[in-house]
């Protein structure tokens, strides 16, 4: 077989990272020599796998590459393997953008921290080991990989341990985390005990046609597993913890990329790994725990009163769209759901990155203490309204067309299968992107707007570093919302159609033919997907409506101002004032906890309840991982 | 009799977990997470068991379709398995002794700032 130079681009790209961190441990100690290193690293990484656009995407070429050239031998994988197709490209490319932008943003938002090498040198350990889990081809060390981001991230998450609750928080994740991982093990090495071989293809060819108790359990496991690195509820207490304390930086990094990885990794055990989409059942399971996860952590921020941890639960609420999405089972579900995976490590990128400015210039990012911000930090609260924008789908920002496109192909299942279920389905999307508008409403109405408080005066604006990280979020999102046929073509039809084309990847990897001679008539057909028109809108029309309408607001403004210069000539005594009658009105910054006290009143049954079950215990988060293993297990034993 | 080390790795396991979810002490925990990680190499290498089998070393000449030896890529994994096991009780051994510095108690009951 000729080998092209491109077939080693993917261990490459993994490969500098993790060069680049161990080379940080020996220069690290010279301030420009980690920046240039790490910009270096990351730089090459994202570039290794732009050069792979071409092939693997545009031509639809599936790269299987061996380490050392074991080829299989007598159809049975017997070396490591790298295997790299649409679906794995499209997570590296979205990783490797994330950390890029992480690591500009860093470079001035870590300068006042001590012991900034060993930052840089977790940051890419877990930046490769991210990489290397969406390209492996070889379920054990999928297992490697998540052991290596786990660390890496529960390490960074203490990295300011005196920051309040950076500990703890840690110590958390790391419990739980050590139990998904764990559960992981466990199901690789019960698959290894049924087919004997870890290679990803061969397993994908094996399992579906030997499915037993051994193999449904394994299953159970390692959904688990990948759940707890997703943060879908129950797990999502741990994300908030994390991303609370953590240098924004990585919160970037935990909520952009870990949860990617754990949904990464769910596609692949259940489209390629068991095969069982296509049953109602397992269906089922992903919508479910996607619905439950969107509904309960949008209420869950609606309650808190920390900036960076009302985001944190946003960003699981994100992700239950993307689950429920990819749990439909059909071309457009999983399409949207990728679109909208891409979508939201754009915006709350842009989100936290905006919170750790906020935390770097005031110290805090307590909801009641901050205000009027926009005036002393302008650039960062644009760019935050655009990431704002963007989460509430608001047109024309991206996360319109996304949330748009989830909405259609739910109400496309519900009328293609006639499952009542979907409706309201729908219509939780729908509420719990009503209930996003209205959070976002109540932040940037406690941070950046209303009266700033005295002792903010001196809160001068970030560094052009930070800005520009910022920037290149926002950037994208406006394209990525202003042109979202380009998105689907290029990037998540792609992933899609290789979501429903099993039998390519176990051929491409173990030799054409493979996979019928195997599954026999059970191989899945190379479909054809088609897809339905989404959306006839015009985005560019949405921009200018938009331009037009901050014109008009940006001009109201200005004149306003001018009348209050020409007043304000009035001699300063307030004797001379108008007198109006009774006192001077006080002013009184309206909470963030108050502006929607109202709604929270009357529900105040359930958020009670919620509050009470979030109770910081590690027991009790625990005890919720071994009950949904037990209900996982459970469930998949009566199904299959 | 490879039947009984199946049964014991469950039965560690899930040991494991019962420490984690009912100890209060996050020294216990931690041991919980040990006792996890120890019931999943014991299934590891049971399942790569064969009896009978010798070691598997051999060097070219020895190697013949008569050599009867163990499976040896669980326990490639083992090891591997070991080492990140060794990996999770330093690191959370260490975060134990860094929040009895701040919290002054390693009781799970009252580590709890953060919460709702």
């Amino acid at each position: 077989m000729m080998t092209s130079l491109y077939q080693h681009f993917p261990i490459f790209s993994i490969m500098v990272l993790f060069l680049g961190a161990f080379l940080i441990v020996l220069f690290g100690n010279v301030k420009p020599l980690r920046h240039a290193i790490a910009l270096l690293a990351v730089t090459a990484s994202l570039g290794f796998l732009i050069a792979l656009v071409k092939p693997v995407m545009l031509n639809g070429e599936i790269i299987a590459y061996w380490m050392g050239a074991r080829a299989p031998a007598g159809g049975y994988a017997i070396g490591i393997a790298l295997e790299v197709d649409a679906l794995s490209l499209f997570f590296g490319l979205l990783i490797a953008t994330a950390v890029f932008v992480s690591c500009v943003y860093s470079i001035q938002y870590m300068r006042f921290d001590d012991n900034v090498g060993q930052y840089y040198t977790l940051f890419l350990m877990l930046a490769g080991g991210v990489m290397g889990l969406v390209l492996s081809g070889d379920l054990f060390n999928m297992f490697i990989m998540v052991e290596i981001l786990t660390f890496a991230a529960v390490a960074l998450t203490a990295f300011r341990n005196t920051a309040k609750g950076a500990l703890e928080a840690a110590f958390k994740y790391l419990v739980v985390g050590c139990m998904g991982s764990t559960c992981i093990l466990t199901g690789t090495i019960m698959l290894y005990a049924q087919a004997h071989t870890l290679n990803f293809a061969q397993l994908s060819a094996f399992i579906p046609g030997h499915m037993n108790t051994a193999t449904v359990v394994a299953f159970a496991l390692l959904y688990i597993g990948f759940s707890t690195k997703a943060f879908i509820v129950p797990f999502h207490p741990l994300a908030a913890d994390a991303h609370g304390a953590a240098p924004a930086s990585i919160s970037v990094l935990i909520s952009g990329v870990l949860t990617k990885s754990g949904i990464y990794g769910i596609i692949r055990l259940s489209y390629f790994l068991f095969q069982t989409m296509n049953l109602g059942t397992m269906q089922f399971i992903l919508v479910f725990m996607g619905s439950v996860s969107m509904f309960v952590c949008v209420t869950m921020a609606l309650a808190q009163h920390d900036f960076k941890r009302l985001l944190a639960f946003h960003s699981i609420s994100q992700i239950g769209y993307v689950l429920t999405a990819v749990g439909l089972c059909t071309a457009m579900g999983v399409s949207s759901g990728l679109y909208h995976a891409m979508n939201h490590t754009l915006f709350k990128g842009l989100l936290f990155l905006a919170a750790g400015a906020v935390l770097q210039q005031t110290g805090t990012t307590d909801l009641g203490k901050l205000g009027g911000l926009s005036k002393k930090m302008p650039w960062t609260t644009a760019l935050f309204l655009v990431g704002a924008f963007s989460i509430s789908g608001i047109p024309p920002f991206n996360g319109f067309a996304s949330k748009w496109m989830v909405y259609q192909s739910i109400y496309y299942k519900a009328v293609e299968s006639g499952n009542i279920g979907f409706v309201f389905v729908t219509i939780i999307a729908l509420v719990t992107s009503v209930l996003t508008l209205a959070s976002f409403v109540k932040v940037s109405q406690s941070v950046f707007f209303g009266r700033l408080p005295k002792e903010y005066e001196n809160v001068t604006e970030v560094p052009w570093g930070m800005r520009l990280a910022m920037s290149l979020f926002a950037i994208l999102c406006v394209l990525t919302g202003l042109f979202p046929n380009v998105v689907t073509t290029y990037l998540t039809q792609p992933a899609a159609n290789a979501v429903f084309n099993v039998a390519n990847y176990i051929n491409a990897m173990l030799g054409s033919g493979y996979a019928e001679s195997v599954m026999g008539a059970a191989a899945p057909a190379a479909q054809a997907v088609t897809y339905v028109e989404v959306g006839l809108w015009q985005p560019v029309s949405w921009l200018l409506l938009l331009i037009i309408a901050l014109l008009a607001v940006t001009i109201v403004a200005i004149a306003g101002k001018y009348d209050s210069v020409s007043e304000s000539a009035a001699p300063a005594d307030s004797k001379y004032d108008l007198f109006f009658g009774g006192e001077e009105s006080v002013y009184s910054q309206v909470g963030g906890e108050d502006l929607f006290w109202g709604f929270k009143h009357n529900w105040r049954g359930y958020f009670n309840f919620m509050h009470e079950l979030h109770s910081g215990i590690v027991n009790d988060y625990a005890l919720w991982a071994v009950v949904a293993l037990a209900l996982v297990t459970l469930y998949m034993l009566i199904v299959f | 009799m490879i039947l009984f080390n199946y049964i014991a790795s469950f039965f560690l396991i899930i040991l494991g977990f019962y420490t984690i979810v009912t100890k209060t002490n996050l020294v216990k925990t931690v041991i919980g997470l040990s006792i996890a990680d120890y019931g999943v190499n014991l299934l590891i290498i049971s399942i790569g068991f064969n009896p009978g089998g010798t070691a598997p070393i051999f060097t070219w000449g020895e190697l013949n379709p008569a050599s009867f030896f163990v499976d040896p890529i669980p326990q490639a994994l083992t090891l591997t398995s070991i080492v990140i096991g060794a990996c999770v009780t330093a690191m959370s051994l260490s975060l134990v002794m860094k929040l009895r510095e701040q919290y002054g108690t390693i009781d799970t009951r009252e580590i709890r700032r953060l919460r709702g």
